[in-house]
């Protein structure tokens, strides 16, 4: 029962990223692509440092070693 | 001097094009798929693509797309999968019943030892990397 819970909950989180994301293409949509989001967070620094692309850049590095090399 | 100049400015590099950057994209990922998870291989593969990946990324040899200077209202509802995902996944990992109520990664986990699907992670998370690179 659980078991089915988590997974029915982790394919309706995947399935509103998709309805996120395809409305997001639509023409004069208000709402940001997620590569625009991210590219977004990306443009965050401090002073010379772009803190917000190190950020970015990490977490995708550590999520590709946790599923692909762990 | 300066037309000349404008015109190689101009010109996009021949691996940044699509023809180029998606069959090595592909190599990459099928060379991936081969590694079995724990293995020193794989822990260097990913850490040898991901750092040439983050080297690119904070160099400025890769051209950028121009990035929004503000978010449009309706970002807000990217709040709601990832707070789906970030309450299910918090709360699979703390419970930490194993397979009863299993985290993400664990649910992942036989999936990816198929090596075909392995390679079609490998690609996602490269074309991805890619495009944040390129942003």
């Amino acid at each position: 029962m659980m078991r089915a819970l988590a997974i029915g909950g982790f394919l309706t989180a995947v399935l509103l990223f998709t309805a996120v994301e395809w409305a997001s293409r639509r023409e004069g949509s208000r709402v940001p692509t997620l590569g625009d989001v991210c590219a977004f967070v990306m443009r965050y620094e401090v002073g010379p440092v772009p803190v917000g692309r190190i950020g970015l850049f990490g977490f995708w590095w550590w999520l590709g070693w946790h599923f692909l090399a762990r | 001097m300066d037309h000349s100049r404008e015109l190689t400015a101009e010109a996009p590099r021949t691996w940044d094009r699509p023809v180029v950057s998606v069959p090595v994209l592909i190599s990459l990922s099928l060379v991936g798929g081969q590694l079995p998870s724990f293995s020193a291989q794989a822990n260097l593969y990913t850490f040898g693509t991901g750092g040439a990946l983050i080297w690119l990324g904070l160099s400025n040899r890769v051209p950028r797309r121009p990035a929004p200077r503000r978010l449009a209202p309706g970002a807000v509802w990217w709040l709601l999968p990832a707070a789906v995902f970030g309450v299910l996944e918090g709360a699979t990992f703390v419970l930490s019943v194993g397979d009863d109520f299993p985290t993400f990664s664990r649910l992942a986990d036989p999936l990816l030892d198929d090596e075909l699907v392995r390679s079609t992670a490998w690609f996602a998370w490269l074309a991805a990397f890619w495009g944040l690179v390129r942003r």
